[in-house]
This record gives structure tokens, sequence and C-alpha cells, in this order.
């Protein structure tokens, strides 16, 4: 019944969220959150048990299961995007670029606030190292939808549109380290069994790549290869929740090993997931928001800091970006301003740490993040205009109207 | 079929290693989605492997949910099984759905009446040869054995009330699969979705006479009550959903194996609260769109079709994962023994009492009459809840024959079809 109640709540929830009542021109805010799907996260919030109650702390257990099948396929489409044979073609400078606005953005943000949640909640020094570098790891994340939309709409140089996508791309890499090292720290007893578990689900990942990859190999019916694909992404991520281990990081190492293996049936394995990637995140991001406990009044009083601090470190992290690509890349200036908004994987990490790490401190990370992410999208879409107005000469205005980045 | 049994060993070993890897580990998380995703591929490819030997896909599907179930090699555990009757719910739905949409008026016109005639026979014959069984196996059955010969009477009718019920979703999922069309698959079809409605009345029947039997009082108001919502109630919010999915068809144009995927676990979920019957709530959904609207009847039929492999495939491996092989060797003789029984008064019936004109439907039908599964399960379950004292007992024994049923039944379905010739292709892509 639980499931039944996530399921019409979020079909209610998109046809809301599709109608013309989210008119652009009346409300961009809203209308930019729809398009994001951070709406879903809000109406989660809204819905879930610290607020209205729809669903209580009993109904989110029982939903677990979406909540592992969500990462999992979060996981394998990202580990799919990982070629190595493609990312070996970039030159240094690129990966240089990548790592100084993450990195950046990573150290303003959770070093200063390392104190704080110390002070806050007195967990052993280890754990609050893990929880303040998965605060650091979702504020290296960006979101390149405003480039890639910039670009579309003619808005935007297409090379330049391009570059800060590849970056935003990049930075993946930092959070997922950052989740891998949160995890060691704060999973398990000891930081040795930490590291095994991170491992268990790594090498999860990898037989499973291989696997499907072997399994689609001979595969021509597209039914079959639907099933076959989404088989496997629900026994990724199925298997991961079942022991306990990180299904993100799980379903990154199958869309990686794939990648890496599967030879021609990738592309139709990526096309098979794209048709169900959107109702996956929606719903994903629907059950992270229900896990947000708004009366968390230290949560609260953590957001102005992750927020400024973050957006702080990626002005400053752009600059040395656009420093370190030299002629490698090319990119807008102001580039800092290009990467403010923050993306899905940042709520798909606190969401799975949260999910394996017990304690307050991963809720508490989970609370902030979540606020974070949505005040960063609202705040994205005005520093982003200062990004086009400094990259273009004045041009006329063009008609508002969202689109979703694909 | 090399490279299907290599995939599926493969896929096996993936398991065993996922379950050791769980018992080094202290806690465990939830199995759902694991049995879901390993079902789901593992009953896939034992699909082939199935068909591969000549067999029914179905039958591979329900073998490997089986052995990899938690009652063989034990790689999904139980809760995983359990938590995948959402799953059930709604590819009970779906099926259901397609089935209606095969219910034209014209059809029910031309066989109605004889289906009625033949199911109210073979119906008839077979209760009371379970019966008669049932109560002269009075002194071996332990839950028989101390109860007065009253009471006895009317536990034997109500246990043989559940044995008769037939399996529209087998049925249905093996005309699926051999794409079967013609006058012979239609009469099963009909007789098995009619068989089902004279279990459900005459269950609720059974169940207030036994009530009464052990000094529960006969409540004639609440039988006629809850057999009157339970029907009609099925029909009229089935009625409710063909026009919901109508207007969407109409309106909306897009998505809809989303939708109807969505409508469908609503019709499951909510039917099962609100005492309904989920499969007639389906059923009376499909046969008013297809009458209404023959079109969109075709566009239901396509859409589910696409989507049917995996709903499929995941339906009937859980189906097997979830059969108590334990229970065989508990109640196995007496369970045999009304198998065998059972399929004899089938075989007598269909030979009496088919008609005439139509030699096929006297020597093959009764093949297609022998699945049991979903109502079955639903008949035995509610049982064991009604009646606390003894119902656990007798559900382990209706369990013990639908586990011989479900499979030996869809072999049987299959070469019913193929024998009355309206096979006409032995794999529909994208099909079970």
């Amino acid at each position: 019944m639980q499931a039944l109640l996530v399921f019409l709540a979020i079909a209610a929830l998109s046809l809301l969220a599709s109608s013309p009542a989210l008119d652009p021109a009346r409300f961009p805010a809203l209308a930019r959150l729809a398009a994001s799907g951070f709406l879903f996260l809000l109406f989660g919030v809204v819905l879930g048990p610290s607020m209205v109650g729809v669903l209580s702390v009993a109904d989110l257990g029982s939903v677990r299961p979406l909540m592992a099948l969500g990462l999992g396929t979060a996981g394998v489409i990202l580990g799919l995007n990982l070629d190595p044979r493609l990312l070996r073609l970039l030159p240094r400078p690129v990966y240089a670029a990548a790592l100084a606005h993450s990195g950046t953005a990573f150290f303003f943000v959770a070093v200063p606030l390392l104190a704080p949640l110390i002070l806050t909640t007195r967990p052993s020094l280890h754990t609050a190292v893990g929880a303040a570098a998965m605060l650091g790891a979702a504020a290296s994340l960006s979101s390149g939808h405003f480039a890639v939309l910039a670009h579309r709409g003619g808005r935007m140089d297409r090379v330049r549109g391009l570059g800060v996508a590849l970056l935003t791309m990049l930075d993946d890499a930092v959070g997922l380290s950052v989740l891998a090292l949160a995890l060691v720290l704060g999973s398990a007893p000891s930081m040795g069994e930490g590291l095994g578990l991170v491992c268990l689900a790594v090498l999860l990942g990898i037989l499973c790549g291989a696997l499907l990859a072997f399994l689609t190999h001979a595969l021509n019916d597209p039914a079959e290869l639907t099933t076959v694909t989404l088989g496997m992404v629900a026994l990724v991520g199925g298997a991961a929740a079942y022991l306990r281990v990180s299904a993100l990081l799980a379903g990154v190492a199958c869309g990686a090993t794939l990648a890496l293996v599967g030879g021609r049936t990738v592309e139709r394995v990526a096309r098979a997931l794209g048709r169900v990637e959107r109702p996956v995140f929606l719903v994903l991001v629907f059950l992270v928001g229900c896990g947000v406990y708004t009366r968390d009044w230290a949560a609260w009083a953590l957001v102005p800091g992750f927020v400024g601090l973050r957006f702080l470190g990626k002005v400053v992290g752009g600059g040395f970006a656009q420093r370190l690509v030299g002629g490698a890349l090319e990119l807008p200036p102001r580039l800092g301003y290009a990467l403010i908004a923050q993306g899905g994987l940042a709520l798909c990490l606190v969401a799975e740490y949260g999910q394996l790490v017990p304690g307050g401190l991963a809720r508490r990370v989970l609370d902030v993040v979540v606020v974070g992410a949505v005040v960063n999208e609202l705040l994205a879409g005005q520093a982003f205009r200062q990004v086009v107005r400094a990259a273009t000469p004045p041009a006329p205005a063009p008609t508002p109207g969202v689109e979703v980045a694909t | 079929m090399k490279g299907a049994v290599v995939r599926l060993l493969l896929l096996m070993g993936l398991l065993a290693i996922i379950s050791r890897a769980q018992v080094l580990r202290a806690d465990a998380g939830t199995p759902v989605t694991l049995a879901a995703g390993a079902l789901l591929l593992c009953g896939l490819f034992a699909g082939k492997v199935a068909k591969g030997l000549g067999l029914p896909r179905l039958t591979g599907y329900l073998l490997v949910g089986v052995a990899v179930g938690p009652y063989a090699l034990g790689f999904i555990p139980g809760e995983g099984v359990k938590g995948l009757d959402l799953v059930k719910g709604l590819a009970v739905s779906l099926i259901a759905l397609v089935a209606g949409t095969e219910l034209r008026l014209g059809l029910i016109r031309r066989v109605g009446a004889r289906v009625s005639l033949l199911c109210a026979g073979v119906c008839g014959v077979t209760f009371l040869v379970c019966f008669g069984a049932t109560f002269a196996l009075k002194p071996v059955l332990p839950f028989l054995s101390p109860m007065t010969l009253p009471q006895a009477l009317a536990v034997s009718a109500l246990l043989s009330t559940v044995v008769v019920s037939f399996s529209p979703t087998v049925t249905i999922a093996i005309v699926q699969e051999t794409s079967a069309r013609g006058s012979f698959t239609e009469f099963l079809m009909a007789l098995v979705i009619i068989g089902d409605l004279f279990v459900m009345v005459a269950f609720a029947l059974a169940a207030g006479l036994t009530r009464a039997s052990f000094g529960g009082g006969f409540d004639v108001a609440g039988l006629v009550g809850g057999v009157g919502w339970e029907l009609f109630g099925s029909v009229a919010v089935g009625a409710l959903l063909a026009v919901a999915m109508l207007v969407y068809m109409r309106g909306v144009k897009r998505e809809l194996p989303l939708f109807l995927v969505g409508l469908s676990f609503a019709a499951a979920e909510g039917g099962t609260r609100l005492h309904l019957s989920p499969l007639l709530v389906s059923l009376a959904a499909g046969a008013l769109i297809a009458n209404l609207d023959e079109r969109e009847g075709e566009r239901i039929h396509h859409a589910i079709q696409r989507a049917g492999l995996p709903v499929f495939a995941l339906f009937f491996a859980a189906a097997g994962a979830g059969l108590k092989l334990d229970t065989l060797m508990t109640v196995g003789p007496a369970a045999l023994l009304l198998v065998v029984l059972r399929g004899a008064a089938i075989w007598f019936a269909c030979r009496r009492f088919a008609p005439s004109d139509d030699p096929r439907l006297e020597r093959y039908l009764w093949m297609g009459l022998i699945s049991q599964a979903g109502v079955t399960f639903g008949l035995a379950a509610l049982v064991a809840r009604t009646f606390p004292s003894f119902g656990a007992q007798v559900e382990v024994l209706i369990v013990a024959m639908i586990t011989t049923h479900e499979l030996v039944g869809p072999v049987l379905t299959r070469k019913a079809l193929t024998a009355s010739g309206e096979v006409r292709a032995d794999d529909a892509p994208g099909t079970a």
C-alpha cells in the first residue's frame, strides 16, 4: 500500500508539474524547479513524515527497494558515461581544471563546516570528518544543464557550452571518490571494514557489468534487451542494498565495466536506460525529499554557510580552472558563475550516505544538502545570466521558457 | 539454447556469490530489489531454455523461480519473494485486462450459454469427486479427524470449492505466448474465466456454511452482501477504470504502457483493500473498453503485449520462488491423490458434457483446465485467515496441490492449444 501511495503521489505530481499552471512567465522559479525535477524534492519534503505526514517513517522504510533501484540506475547511467577510451583522449589540463573547481569548492565547504558539525553533535572524529567530506563532495558537484540549454538556445557559443558541460561531468569523479572515502570512514566500526565494504561494492558492480555485457551480447530483440538491462540494474542495486554496501558505487562500477567491455551493446543499453531515467530520477528525488527532517534547526543554521561557502568556492575554483585549462578547452568568462547549479548526483550521494551511515549526523548532512541544492538551483539561473552577459554582446531578450536538459 | 543455458548458469553463479557474501555480513538490507532483478533475469533465460526443450516459457519461469527461491537453493530470501506480492498483483491485473479485451459481446452471445453449461458440469463433477475424497480421508487428515460430522462435511466442501478453481492467469499467458486464435481458444478462455466466477460464489457459500457449523451462525444477508459486493462491485469499479482509460487514451494519447501499468497497479492494490476481485475489476475494464471502442481495445492489447515479457517473467518466476516445496513432503500423498482425482474428474466431465459439434473440446479441453495459480492461492490464504483453528493446515494441503498443478498445468495447456491446431506462432517476439 505504501508503494501505491508513493506511485499515486508521483503520478499526481507529474501531472501537476506538466500542467499549464506552472507557466514559466508567471512562476519562473517554480517552472525551473519543475524542469530540473527539484520540485519533486520539495513535494517530498512537504508530504514526508516531518511535515504533512502523508508518508510515515514506516512507509519510507517499506519503499527502500525503490531507493535502491533509483541509486543503482543512477550509478549505471553515470558509469556508462565514463568510457575510458574517451577519457584517455582528454588532455591533462582539462582534468586539472575539473579538479580545481570541484576541489576548491570541496575545501571551501568541508574544512570550515567540520567545526560546527563536531560542536553540534559531538560524534567521533572520523565520523565528523566523513560527514564534512560529504558536505564538501556535494558542494564540489555542478550541473551543466544551464550551459547545455544556453548553447541549444543560441545564447552561448556551442564550444564554450560543451566545455562547461565537460567540466561538470568530470567533477562527478570527485564526488564519487569522496563518497567512497566517507563510507570507508563511517559505514563500519573500523576503517578496514569500511574499506572492505567499498571494495565489495565495486567488485559487485564489476561482476554485474561484465555479466551484463555478456548477457546482452547476442540479444537482438529490443524487448529482451530492455528486460535484461532493467533486470541487471535492479540486480546490482538490489544486491548492494541487500549486502548493505553502496548501490551508487556498485552501479557506477557496473556501468563503467560495461562501457569498457560492452562494445556495440553499450549504446543500446544506454538507450534502454534512457527511457526510464527521468521517471526513476523523479521517484528518487521525491523519496530523498521525504527523508528530510525539517525540525533540525542545527541543519537550517548550516544551510547559509553551505550555500555561501560553495558559491565562493565555485567562483574562486572557476578562476583557477580557467587559468589551468589554458588553450586545451574554450571556457566562458566568469566560469564559476556557470557552475552554481548543483544537479541530482549530490542528492544521490547524500541519500546513499544516509542509507549506509548510522546516526543523526548523516541525516543532518542530507537536510543541509537538500535545502542547499534547491537554493543553489534558484541562484544558478541568476548567476548564469552573468556568464551569458559577459560572454556575448547585448542581444534581443529571448522569449521566456523552460526546457529540460536531456 | 546452449547460450541461454550458459547465461543462466552464470547468473545463478552470481546469485550464489551474493548469497555467500551476505552470510559474511552481520546485517542484511532489503532483498526485494535483488529478488526482482534476479527473478527477471533468471526467468528470461530459463524461458529460453524451456522453449529450447519444447516446453512453454512459463514452465521455465516457474522452475527457475523454484530453483533459486528460498525453498530450494535459497539464493533469494523469502522476505524478498514476499516483497514482490505487489508485482504479482500488478501482473494479474495486466493479464486480466488483456483477457478482458478478448471478451467481445459477439463471443459471449456465441458461446456464453454453452460455456456456462459446460462450466457447471465440470465444476459440479470436480466438486463432488473432491468433496467425496476429502471426506473419505477424514481419519487420516489431521485437521479433519477431530471434527464433528457436520463440521467435517462443511470443511470438505470448503476445501473442494478451492480445489475446483482454475487459473485464468496461466491460460491467458500461454495463449499470449503461442498467439493461439480460434474457437477452441475462445472456449477455453471463457471457461476458465466463468469457472472462477462460479468458484467465487461457491466459496462464499461454503465459507458461510463452515462458519455456521463451528457455531458462528449462518448470516444470509452478510453472505449475499459479500458475494454481491465482490462480483458487482468489481464490475462497477472496472467500469469506472474503463472510463478513465478511454478518457486518457482519447485525450492524452502518449505513454500508454506506463499509464496502464499505473492503473493496473492501482486496481490490484485498491481492489484488494476494498475486498474486490482485482481479476474481475481488470477483466470488466478490458471487456468494456473492447466493446465500447474496438480500436482502443486493440491499442491496450498491443501496449500490454509490449510490456508483457518482463511482467510475465517476473510474475511466474516469483510464483515459482514462492512454492513451498516442503509442504509436498508433509501432505504429499493426500495432495497427490486429490490432484489425480481432480484431473480425472475434469477429464470425465469434459468428455461427458463438452459440446459434440467440436470433437477437439471433448478430447483436449481438459488439459487446459488443470492449471491453478493466483486465484487458488488467494482463496487458500483466505481460508487460513478466516478459520485460524484449521485454516493453516488446509492452506498447506492446497498449496501442495498448486505446486503440482503449476508445474504440470502450463505444459498441458500448451499441448491442448497445439493439438487444437490454433497455435499461430510458437514465440511471438516480445511476448511471454
